[in-house]
């Protein structure tokens, strides 16, 4: 077990620059999930910390050893790839023995460790399989049992689940969740699945061309998103983008647009007073929106109809128009919604967002 | 299902069968036949008179004679190592070429060249390079080069060593473009999987790449083999049809055309099938062992 840094971390191909300036600090025993678009940086960054791809620039260090030029097989690093990875020609045992022959570790451990993790995952029946006799899950579990034996300091999973289907998934993110709580290895998970990210990391490192958007705790993603992208990366639905003019009327500030005014809350008026009169974009999930009631205060109303209902049963999402602003509200399934009927809508004051059209910065 | 339509859906299949059955009933079972028949007879369009069973006495006389035998060893070692030198070469040049590095595509276009030019033009390059046309140092000392081998070896032996040399080196080019893509065919993970376990190539290689590769490699080994023993093309156009070391090959064709004695000719070429019929049985069991019960 172990912390892994790094540190300034640069990675160029001949004409892309993949990985800019990353760094990270994932502390003993964290089960990180670096998430991203595909082609954001996280596969290679996982692939160098594995020693697969060479470092450009900057420093990789676990636990107390600088990397950089140690071979991979030197690094005390498991990986689970996604397409498993198990070779064809042998048995599932093989397979999981593997690491532990290559390092020629006599065959009384290599059996015992082998049991171990089979037992773990539940897999002792197809120790003598092949690969192609296993279904989707089953190889899944024998490529984490590979990882398991070698006992290693870190493991790094490169988007292990994108190739089960939907259920599987599910089932399969809750395992290695316990797996991670029982053998508390430190874990770095790459996906472009937020909701396996947000479900899985002890802490989130969202990642977008290359660079580092944000890190922090699944929940601090979700509330206080730095920037747009991550606001709108994370979350499901995603959260609804609307651009506004900062007015000032009435002795507060109001988010106005054509077919939508509502009051800025106090609580953000203050940083949002050097933007009176300009551009910038509200952000509201559809989850902090709901139905208007009599008691709830005009100034955080507005009127909508309703273009498209799609009821899922636990909540039916709406796409709304708010005059030319198109709004997702996720309401309760009681709901009777119908399409081309008007609907007042409220949101929740402490939990509007406001980003700099130039920067994409939250303000 | 009932009876009657599964024995209707089996007319259908024989009838989708039928021009794929046809097609190789007359261009691979016609001659076949006609050939096995013909290694019974005397025949012979030189011969005047009709054409007699003889029974297996083509088969006996060639049994019986020395020269059939040293013809059969010289064309199993041909074919035995040239197809080992080209598979090591090929490997080799498959490795070298299955990862990035500056003037991939020229070193590719470099392999590639002697086996996709006509057999025709890679044998004159390669006459030209054991024999240059122009004297020069070289020229001569190739001509040294030769008498040395034929000195050592006896008459023939240089032109046979040529033949050896040019077949590996056509060879290995189509198998080392084979077996690329062969290695390209291999999930690049499970190469990556290796790297993680183990700092020696020769280990990964021998435990992973190998055994990944291994239906590509019966396969190679398979033509390879089959081409040796069936080899005239290389032996006939690089030695202008002299017959200077007998291989079956080019025995069976002067026999045939030269000669007009069809009937021993065909007995000649027969007597490979045994031999390329054990090589196929033993590759394909490698290519596609019978696969145990599922458990």
């Amino acid at each position: 077990m172990a912390q892994v840094m790094m540190k300034d971390l640069n990675k160029k191909y001949d004409e892309v620059h993949a990985v800019k300036d990353v760094n990270l600090h994932i502390r003993d025993k964290e089960f990180v999930v670096l998430v991203g678009p595909s082609g954001c940086g996280k596969s290679t960054t996982l692939r160098m910390v594995a020693g697969l791809e060479e470092i450009t620039a900057g420093e990789i260090t676990i636990g107390d050893r600088v990397v950089n030029d140690l071979p991979p097989k030197d690094r005390d690093i498991a990986m689970v790839f996604q397409n498993y990875a198990l070779y064809p020609h042998m048995t599932v045992y093989d397979n999981m023995a593997f690491g532990l022959k290559m390092r020629k570790f006599p065959k009384p451990e290599i059996a015992k460790r082998v049991g171990e993790a089979a037992e773990i995952l539940g897999i002792q029946e197809l120790l003598k399989r092949k690969p192609r006799q296993l279904s989707g899950g089953q190889r899944q579990r024998v490529a984490v049992g590979r990882a398991i034996v070698r006992h290693p300091q870190v493991f790094l999973f490169d988007e292990p689940l994108s190739n089960l289907d939907a259920k599987l998934r599910v089932q399969m993110r809750v395992e290695l969740k316990r797996l991670h709580d029982r053998l508390e290895t430190t874990a770095i998970y790459v996906t472009h699945d937020q909701v396996e990210a947000m479900t899985l990391g002890d802490r989130v490192v969202v990642m977008k061309d290359g660079w580092i958007q944000q890190v922090g705790e699944p929940l601090e993603l979700y509330g206080k998103p730095s920037n747009r992208f991550v606001a709108g990366f994370i979350g499901s639905p995603s959260m609804n983008f609307v651009e506004i003019t900062v007015a000032d009327a009435n002795g507060a500030l109001w988010a106005d647009t054509p077919g939508l005014r509502v009051k800025v809350p106090p609580a953000i008026a203050g940083r949002l007073g050097a933007y009176k009169g300009q551009r910038v974009t509200l952000g509201i999930r559809p989850e902090d929106l709901r139905i208007a009631a009599g008691s709830d205060s005009a100034d955080y109303s507005f009127d909508t109809v309703i273009e498209v209902v799609e009821p899922l049963g636990s909540e039916i999402l709406l796409d709304l128009k708010a005059g030319p602003n198109v709004i997702v509200a996720r309401v309760e399934p009681t709901v009777r919604a119908k399409l081309h009927d008007k609907m007042r809508l409220t949101l929740h004051q402490e939990r509007v967002h406001f980003f700099d059209n130039k920067t994409e910065l939250a303000i | 299902m009932r009876p009657a339509g599964r024995a209707r859906d089996i007319r259908l299949a024989y009838l989708l069968l039928a021009p794929a059955v046809l097609l190789l009933l007359t261009a691979l079972a016609y001659p076949v036949g006609w050939e096995a028949w013909t290694s019974l007879t005397d025949l012979s369009p030189l011969k005047d008179g009709s054409t007699s069973f003889v029974g297996l006495a083509n088969y006996r006389h060639f049994l019986a004679d020395a020269d059939f035998w040293r013809a059969a060893t010289v064309t199993l070692a041909y074919a035995v190592v040239t197809s080992a030198a080209k598979l090591a070469v090929g490997v080799g040049l498959a490795l070298l070429l299955a990862r990035p590095f500056r003037g991939r595509a020229l070193v590719f276009l470099a392999v590639f060249l002697p086996w996709a030019y006509p057999a025709s033009v890679s044998v004159i390059g390669w006459y030209w390079t054991l024999n240059p046309p122009i004297t020069t140092a070289y020229s001569v000392f190739m001509g040294h080069v030769k008498y040395a081998v034929d000195g050592a070896l006896g008459s023939g032996s240089w032109a046979f060593v040529s033949v050896t040399l040019f077949n590996i080196w056509r060879g290995s080019s189509f198998i080392g473009v084979f077996l690329l893509a062969g290695i390209n065919a291999i999930p690049p993970e499970l190469f990556d999987c290796a790297i993680l376990e183990s700092k020696s190539a020769w280990r990964r290689f021998w435990f992973v790449t190998v055994p990944l590769l291994k239906p590509f490699l019966a396969l190679a080994v398979f033509l390879s083999l089959t081409t040796a023993f069936a080899d005239l093309a290389n032996v006939w156009m690089l030695t202008a049809g002299r017959i200077v070391y007998p291989v079956i090959g080019t025995h069976a064709y002067w026999l045939a055309i030269h000669a007009g004695q069809f009937g021993p000719a065909s007995a000649l070429s027969l007597m490979l099938a045994p031999f390329l019929l054990a090589i196929l049985f033993v590759v394909f069991r490698m290519f596609d062992p019978p696969e145990r019960k599922r458990t």
